[in-house]
This record gives C-alpha cells, structure tokens and sequence, in this order.
C-alpha cells in the first residue's frame, strides 16, 4: 500500500502499520464518545470502556462482538443472582464472577460449535478481543450493584451504542485509508474536541428529560 | 410547537458544569462537601445542626472492637464519602434480645450483615472513585410529623440551590415504598417543587420506571403507596424561612458558590442539615417546572447584601408559583384585591388617544356588578354618555330603593336614549341610594379580555370596582391588600 510521505516516515521510524492505524482509531473513536456524551447526552461507562469494546468489535466483526457482548452480560447477571446471597467481600464477589464470565465463554464457544446458530466463524475470534468484551462484565456489575439494573443497562446500551457507531466508521476502507494518509485529522479531532467540550448548550437528552418543563412554559405563552 | 427562547431557561448539566461548577465551586470547597465528616465540622463552627455522629470506623480494626451493644435501637451507617445516597443504610428499630436491626422495609440485618456492609464501605465501594473510606454511625432524623404523613417510613428531605447569596429553587424529596423509604428519586422517591417565596408545595412528579431513557418523571397529584394517599401540593412547609436561612449559612460557610443544601425537618431539633451537594442535580426543575438557567442569571451579578437580602430578592424575583399552581389545579385565576387592570377605551378617534388605559382595579364581592368612576369613564370614551345623563337631571339621591324603582320605571325610556346606555341601576353609595347609568366597558383583567357591564358612578377612590358578576372564574389573593 502506498502511503503519504509522513505516514511512511513514521512507519520507516519504528511504529508498526497496524499499531498507526489503531493509534488513528482511537483518535477517532475518542472523539465520537465525547460526541456522544456532550452532544447527545449518551451514557457509557467512561471513555475507556466504549474504545476498547469498539476496536474488540472491529476483530470480531460485529455479530460476534455483540453476541459475546451478550453472553458476557448474561453471565454477569447469573453471577450476580447468585453470589448476591452469599455473604462475602465486594473483590471476591468479582473475582468469582470473573470466573464464572470465563467458564461461560468456553461453554459458549463449544455450544456454537455444536449448534453453529449462525455463528460458525467463531473459532477465529481473536482471544484478546474476547478478553476486552470480557471487561465490560466489570463496569457494568460495578454500576448495577451501586446504583441500580435499570440505570447500568441503560448505561450498557449507550455504551455498545457508541462503540457500535465507533465500530461502523473505523472500519469503513476509505475512512481508514484516508486517515492514516491524512494524518492531519488528529489535530482537527483535538480542535473538534476542544469546540465540544466548550458546548454549553442542552445535550440532546436534555429536550426530553425537561420536556415537561418546556410544555409547561409553551403553556403560559397561551394564557 | 415548543419556542426555542424557552430552551434558554433551562440549565443543562454541561452550562452547569461549565458555568456554575467550574468557575464558583473551588477544589477546597469541594472537598468539604464530598466529606460528611468535614462537612459536619465546618457546619458545627457556624452553629448549624446536623444528625449527631455515635461512631466513626475508619479500619477493620477497629471494626473488631466496635461495641455493639451501645448502640442505639435506631440508626443510619453512611460512607463518608458516598454519593447519590448509595450505600446508606437506615436502621429504625432492634430486634428484641439479638444483635440485628430492622431497616423501613421490614428487612432484618444482623450483625455479621452489618460488619460485612461496613467492611464493603472501608474498601471504597460506594465512594468516589473507589477509594478507602470511613463509615459513619449516624442519628436517624426523627420526621416532622406535618412532613411524616406524606412519607413511607423514611425521611423527606428538602433540597434547595443557592446561589450568589440567594435561594434559587427549592424541592422535597419523599420516601416511598417503591423508594424503600429512601429519598432516592432514582429509586422511585417523588419529588415535589416549592415556591421560594412561601414554602408551598407545587407540582409532584416521579420518575417514571417504564420510560427507557433514565431521568423521565410523569406528574402525580398524590402519594402513592399509603394506606390513605394525600394531596402533594399545597403542602405548606413549616420554618420555610429558617430552611432558606440555614441553606444560605451553609453556602457562606462551604465557600460553594453553586451549592445543593439537603435539610430534614426533625420533630424535636427542627431543620437539621443532612449534606451540602457540590454538583447538585438538575430534576429540581422538573419538579418545579421551572428553568434554573435564567433564575441563576438574574442573580448572578447581583451585590447580596447578607442572607435576609438573599431571602428577600429571592421571594421578590422568583416566588409566585404558588398562583400558577393555583390555576392550574383549580382552573381559576389569582387576582390580587388590589389589581392594576387594562380597560380599552370605548370610542378610540385617531391615534392621538390611546387604545386603552391601565386603571386602578378593587375587587369587592360586596356589590353585584362592577362599578367605573365618572372621571375615568370620561378618559375611555364614555364622556358623552356622562353628559348625557348628567343632563337629565335625575335626582342625586333617593329615599329608599322603592322610590328609586318607581323613577326608573316611569322615565326608562328617557334614561336610556343615549347609545351606550344599556340600562340603568339603583345604588347603594354610602348612605345615598342612587340612580346611575350602566355601560358596557371592555376590560383586561389578569390577561383576559372581556365585556363587562360597570355602573358609572360619580366619583371613587379607583378608577374600577369589580363587583361579584365579573369575579366567577377567579381567587381573590388578600395578602397582598396593600400592595399598592
């Protein structure tokens, strides 16, 4: 593949082609969560969270990413049901269901062996990438046993939502193409976030959190 | 279709972040309300009461050799440093003989459970950023009995936001059983605005559990879950100005610019400050249907004197909810006794007169129909008719209503010859009975406009007397008699 000059001298000078173009991905996953928060008022947890899940899906593909997703969440709430009864310190209830996320993996993965389900490739999901989605099972337990299961799914579908959309334009060919040629963009995302986070106005959410609020104040304009 | 100047009222959470938080919340002030204990202290120094503290664990040593047997038969164990109320356990009774205590849902807690919760507290569970942090043994507030009737079991908090030296918006928080009798709105407590100016309740909301997005509240107009549910608004909320006093002490003391003050309402100690809210909410405006953006920029540069200016720019600029609300519940409209009123004059010629005056209204429900001074009806297009009538020579007083009936009777035809004479009455002024012309005059009383027939009369202290006929529809406020 022919790259801009600087592209070239940077990968001439000791960074690997794929570890640019995840260095690149990053730049713009970050700054459509930032995007996502500020703008749209989208919940996820933390920005780490949504960049790792979006570039796991990136290996997977899609389908697989989020049907793992969902057998991580799944196990998750199975270990929580259970450990919940147990009396027993907060690390040690997630150190077992860490366990518990890995045996369900593995019973998952020789399941979609047998039954295939649509999912015949599964075998050559990178095991890295698993082990990312994997770290969702942490945050999204963490929310739920702090606050509550309503406010951590919603929480968890903001967060597969954006890495989901993150997913969408990293991995389009002429978006990567171009912005490992143009590299240029990474300060244009460093500006763009810098506009963002200056954004003062309602978050998108607001309009319908307050809706009530607005309907109420259209009304006096009637009296 | 909503109009996109009513989207400014409304602060969002990055304007609060970025204008109110950032810029009047310094790091130091922070620390002191995310702090329970400093917190206490700080509030301690200016006199200000908070639930009294029995026991603080800062280790599982000392965990080991707590004594269980003193402590109290209730009780709340709070993280230090939590937030959002997580991690907060109320304790309101002791089971009989054993080392386990009984929570508002009936849940029972031994001792081990307790430790175990502690324990989860001292590892950072519920603080911050995880950090290790100190579990608080705590007073449990005993509510306010007034307050304690809208309540499931816990106790109701009052929220209220100041800024720059004034109050800005206030709320209570109200246990329910979906709530488990915390004034968690996220767990399903109901929130209820006030009226900063008189500390009545006004709209209540919850949030609403079926919505997929979070932070959803529907209006409700009663508690929901008591064995007899009781209106939410009206409520009128007792000590309201010490509760402002107090939230407006806290601010001064914690240095918050931007600050959420929680007060309960105690039975015995009254209102007992429970914490100081760095970065407090915004479903505040939600239940007062309200925007906080344009409240806190009227006061923002504002030079506040000292608190009871604070309290009173606060009433002036941003009470009167309790009117709207009014209206709302009850359909009818709030006139005070005393009200400027517009009435539009009656034969307008050419731009040279004005299309309507503002006249000097008193709602009386003595008299039955609306009377307009002679010298003001002259001013809104009614001096022919005046000097008409005037020179009929109709005797200026009668000797009783019978007598007045009779010449009505007898010259109706000639009393009414001139246009905007529609008929004429028999009065009662003063002493004198009378016999006067009536007119039809158009008036706008507190934005609404409508045709109302007014006596003429010869002369009064104002220009209108609206009488009982016109008053059907509306609430008279008698607080404000004096306002002009």
């Amino acid at each position: 593949m022919n790259y801009s000059p600087f592209t070239t001298w940077i990968i001439e000078h000791g960074v690997q082609e794929k570890t640019l173009e995840l260095f690149v991905a990053i730049t713009i996953i970050a700054t459509i969560v930032s995007l996502f928060r500020y703008i749209f008022g989208t919940k996820s947890y933390g920005i780490y969270a949504p960049i790792i899940l979006a570039i796991a899906y990136s290996y997977t593909g899609l389908k697989y990413g989020l049907a793992i997703t969902l057998v991580v969440i799944l196990v998750s709430l199975l270990s929580h049901a259970v450990t919940k009864k147990i009396r027993m310190h907060y690390i040690t209830r997630i150190a077992i269901n860490y366990c518990l996320l890995s045996i369900g993996i593995i019973s998952f993965m020789i399941v979609i062996n047998e039954l295939r389900l649509g999912l015949e490739n599964m075998v050559s999901v990178p095991p890295l990438a698993l082990i990312s989605i994997a770290v969702l099972s942490d945050f999204f337990i963490k929310q739920f046993i702090q606050k509550s299961l309503k406010t951590s799914v919603g929480t968890l579908v903001g967060t597969v939502l954006v890495a989901t959309v993150g997913w969408f334009v990293i991995t389009r060919d002429y978006v990567a193409t171009y912005a490992i040629n143009n590299l240029w963009i990474v300060p244009i995302l460093i500006f763009a976030n810098l506009l963002i986070g200056q954004f003062k106005g309602l978050r998108l959410k607001d309009y319908f959190r307050f809706k009530s609020v607005l309907k109420e104040k259209n009304d006096d304009t009637k009296k | 279709m909503i109009q996109k100047s009513k989207y400014k009222d409304i602060l969002g959470l990055n304007r609060r972040n970025q204008e109110y938080i950032r810029p009047y919340n310094p790091p130091s002030a922070k620390r002191i309300a995310d702090n329970k204990i400093l917190t206490k202290r700080v509030l301690a120094k200016e006199g200000i009461k908070t639930p009294e503290v029995y026991k603080l664990i800062r280790s599982k040593q000392q965990l080991k050799f707590l004594d269980w047997e003193s402590l109290p038969k209730s009780f709340v164990i709070k993280p230090n440093q939590g937030t959002g109320g997580n991690g907060i356990i109320v304790f309101f009774g002791k089971k009989k003989g054993e080392l386990a205590w009984i929570r508002p849902s009936g849940d029972i807690m031994t001792k081990n459970d307790i430790i175990l919760h502690i324990e989860n507290i001292l590892d950072g569970r519920f603080s911050m950023g995880n950090r290790k942090d100190i579990a608080i043994f705590e007073e449990r507030v005993k509510t306010d009995p007034l307050l304690k009737q809208y309540s499931y079991r816990g106790v109701p908090d009052i929220r209220v936001i100041c800024f720059n030296g004034v109050p800005i918006m206030a709320m209570t928080r109200i246990p329910t059983k979906r709530s488990d009798g915390t004034a968690n709105l996220h767990s399903g407590a109901i929130c209820v605005g006030i009226d900063i100016a008189t500390g009545i309740t006004t709209y209540a909301m919850q949030m609403n559990t079926s919505s997929p997005l979070s932070d959803i509240y529907e209006d409700i107009e009663t508690t929901q879950d008591l064995a007899e549910n009781k209106v939410l608004s009206g409520i009128h909320i007792p000590d309201w100005d010490r509760i402002l006093e107090i939230a407006l002490k806290c601010q001064r003391v914690s240095k918050l610019g931007y600050i959420g003050v929680d007060i309960a309402l105690d039975a015995e100690h009254g209102p007992i400050v429970f914490e100081l809210n760095a970065r407090p909410g915004l479903g505040i405006q939600v239940a007062n249907k309200a925007g906080l953006r344009w409240r806190l920029e009227k006061v923002k540069d504002v030079e506040v004197k000292g608190i009871k200016h604070g309290i009173r720019l606060a009433k002036n600029i941003f009470g009167g909810e309790v009117e709207e609300s009014i209206e709302t519940i009850s359909g009818r409209k709030v006139v005070t006794i005393n009200e400027k009123v517009l009435v539009y004059n009656n034969k307008r010629k050419g731009k040279k007169e004005p299309e309507k005056e503002v006249a000097r209204a008193f709602m009386d429900t003595g008299v039955l129909t609306s009377r307009m001074s002679e010298a003001f009806a002259n001013r809104v297009g009614f001096l022919n008719t005046t000097k008409y009538f005037n020179s009929l020579n109709v005797p200026k007083k009668f000797n009783s209503l019978k007598d007045a009936q009779e010449y009505i009777d007898s010259n109706v035809k000639n009393l009414t010859l001139e246009e905007n004479i529609k008929r004429v009455a028999k009065i009662v002024d003063g002493e004198d009975v009378k016999v006067r012309p009536v007119v039809e005059v158009k008036v706008k009383i507190s934005g609404e406009v409508k045709d109302i027939e007014a006596v003429i009369i010869e002369d009064s202290e104002y220009h209108l007397i609206i009488g009982r006929d016109e008053l059907k529809g509306y609430l008279i406020d008698t607080t404000k008699t004096f306002r002009n």
